[in-house]
């Protein structure tokens, strides 16, 4: 090698190496903050919920961003929305509480006309024949058990089986996306573990992070089977083995893979990015991203998660449910 | 130390004769946490209590000594679910009831598995486990379930595999409780090697053991964790409730680090398990 090639060498490495510097802040690794032990620091408490829905609205077809003034606009009408729901369900009756029991702070919009990214059209892809099928038969048998019209419905309960899940207290569907209440969540980390404590249904997700296989398959849990790895300063988890007879979407969950991507994008967010992985629901894989948020004034320390004992608390809704549900088969039966 | 205390009982039993009887009576409690062992550092230069633990006893059946015994069903279940023996956890029993609430201790015992058919005596009757609550402090630490200790410096969060209970233990802040709750409010300091937690602010609701061992709204715990070695946690619970006892008394156990490979907390929402328990009255039949 002669001198001219080792000097044009050392020139490309020296032009390499500035162009890595430059881009280094751009990507955000010299920024980002570090554990003790070296891993992104993702902690903090955070909520998840936010307004803005999961597929576009057909009003906002082929708008992927809102305007400054859109959103201000849609925030104006969520404010009116909060204020409407407190009012009577008809005239002369009282009003409501829905807004002292949502602590008025359902999430912000993201600014997003969705919260699908993938596909393009903000929207769900079509659901599998095979899905769809069930899905027309869980109708059927919620339909079968109403009895009345709206507003004055009711639902027949033949057992506690028939509630929902979250009605009976025994789990509430992940991922969790647009919840009006108990939002509250936190991440902490030790080495070899990211945990994530979700207020409602005080559920703990402790992720591993040392590359250990999945639970075997027929172990399945109501909260998914989690295994993380570090992509840069994301944290990428794999996430399966739920339970076939929790509900997603409207659908079960006995196939369902999703891969979480969390990453910091400043002081105040993470950015939370779920692809959704069925191929016995969903036509193909779809995609959301939803903004943790550390601004939440109801949720600013860890204490601000508060013991959920939903099942604790349930005896009265669960007694009322079913024994309702026995004075009307006993009322219809009279007629 | 314990240990070698019943060693030696045990010789001078057996050089004295006929004195054997005085080791039924010794309890096979933890060993005093040895101040010679130092624990491996977090990264803030605390002890590490990292980790997935369980307790190896029978304190969930009777935290007092207790012979074996049937299952509440052995016409259904033969010897399954019947109640191991169990040597016990408190220092000095029997525990220091006052009369009436040794009376209603008893009560509790014989009406253990009344099925919860009104809202009163689901409030006031039958063992909470039965019904999948929460188990409250101390009893989520000896249910027969692992439990995972995630601490940092400023918390440590609890996830104990039974009833996917959780609680937080706050270090270093004293927020103040909002309202009592099952698993209550729990203010931790380190002391040396041992990280000591006030518990407070429990609902009367939860139990210590099967056995109808109870307390009131006046509960106060401090337990104690120290390490005593890489795989073993010395506990330690002081319970304090006017209300019930005439005096504190304490209960010590070694906790165990589940050292399987991969060893993690699975599924124990065992609400769907209770309800036809609690709910089987008022269902179509």
């Amino acid at each position: 090698m002669n001198r001219r090639l080792i000097a044009s060498a050392g020139a490309v490495a020296v032009v390499i190496a500035l162009i890595v510097l430059a881009a280094a802040p751009l990507v955000g690794q010299s920024a980002v903050k570090k554990t003790p032990w070296g891993d992104p620091d993702l902690q903090g408490v955070y909520t998840f919920s936010t307004l803005t829905p999961l597929q576009r609205p057909d009003a906002l077809a082929g708008k992927v961003a809102l305007t400054e003034a859109e959103l201000a606009e849609q925030e104006d009408q969520d404010a009116a929305n909060r204020v409407a729901e407190d009012r009577p369900l008809q005239a002369g009756n009282p009003g409501t509480y829905n807004n002292f029991w949502t602590s008025n702070e359902k999430g912000r919009r993201t600014g997003r006309s969705s919260l699908i990214t993938d596909p393009a059209d903000g929207r769900r892809p079509p659901m599998t024949a095979a899905a769809t099928k069930v899905r027309e038969q869980l109708a059927a048998e919620a339909a079968a058990r109403r009895v009345g019209t709206p507003p004055f419905e009711h639902v027949i309960y033949k057992s506690w089986k028939d509630l929902p899940t979250y009605t009976q207290c025994v789990a509430r569907p992940m991922p969790r996306q647009n919840q009006a209440y108990n939002h509250g969540v936190q991440i902490l980390q030790v080495p070899g573990y990211v945990v994530i404590h979700y207020e409602s249904m005080h559920d703990v997700r402790i992720i591993p992070l040392d590359g250990r296989p999945h639970l075997p398959s027929h172990i399945r849990l109501w909260n998914g089977d989690s295994r993380g790895r570090w992509e840069g300063n994301t944290l990428v988890v794999d996430w399966t083995n739920f339970d076939p007879r929790q509900e997603y979407e409207g659908a079960h969950q006995t196939n369902m893979h999703f891969v979480e991507r969390f990453t910091r994008v400043d002081a105040n967010t993470i950015d939370y990015e779920v692809t959704v992985d069925d191929p016995t629901t969903w036509t193909r894989s779809w995609k959301f991203v939803l903004p943790w948020r550390a601004d939440d004034p109801n949720y600013q320390k860890p204490e601000h998660l508060y013991e959920y004992a939903c099942h604790e608390g349930n005896y009265r809704q669960m007694e009322d449910a079913l024994s309702g549900a026995r004075a009307l088969e006993k009322a219809t039966k009279a007629n | 130390m314990r240990n070698r205390l019943a060693i030696v009982t045990i010789a001078l039993a057996s050089a004295v004769g006929g004195a054997v009887l005085s080791l039924s009576f010794s309890r096979a409690g933890a060993q005093a946490p040895s101040a010679a062992y130092r624990a491996p550092r977090t990264p803030d230069g605390k002890p590490n209590l990292n980790g997935i633990w369980q307790a190896l006893n029978e304190a969930n059946w009777d935290v007092e000594a207790h012979n074996a015994g049937p299952s509440p069903f052995p016409e259904l279940l033969g010897a399954l679910f019947a109640q191991p023996a169990g040597q016990g956890v408190v220092e000095g029993g029997p525990l220091p009831y006052t009369p009436e609430a040794l009376a209603k201790k008893k009560a509790n015992f014989e009406k253990r598995l009344t099925r919860p058919t009104s809202r009163e005596l689901n409030e006031t009757t039958g063992d909470p486990e039965a019904k999948c609550y929460m188990p409250g402090v101390p009893r989520a630490t000896y249910m027969p379930f692992p439990f995972q200790i995630v601490q940092t410096p400023q918390q440590l969060l609890i996830a104990y595999e039974f009833a996917n209970a959780t609680r937080q233990i706050h270090i270093g802040r004293k927020p103040e409780a909002p309202a009592p709750s099952w698993m209550g409010w729990s203010i931790g300091r380190w002391e040396g090697d041992t990280l000591v937690v006030d518990v407070t602010d429990q609902v009367e609701q939860t139990w210590f053991d099967r056995a109808g061992n109870f307390h009131s709204d006046a509960l106060h715990v401090v337990e104690r964790y120290t390490p005593s070695s890489p795989d073993h946690l010395i506990y330690e619970a002081t319970i304090e409730d006017p209300k019930v006892f005439t005096r504190p008394w304490k209960m010590s156990m070694p906790l165990y680090r589940r050292v399987e490979r991969n060893a993690q907390v699975i599924d124990f929402k065992c609400v769907e398990f209770a309800q036809d328990f609690m709910y089987g009255h008022l269902l179509d039949k």
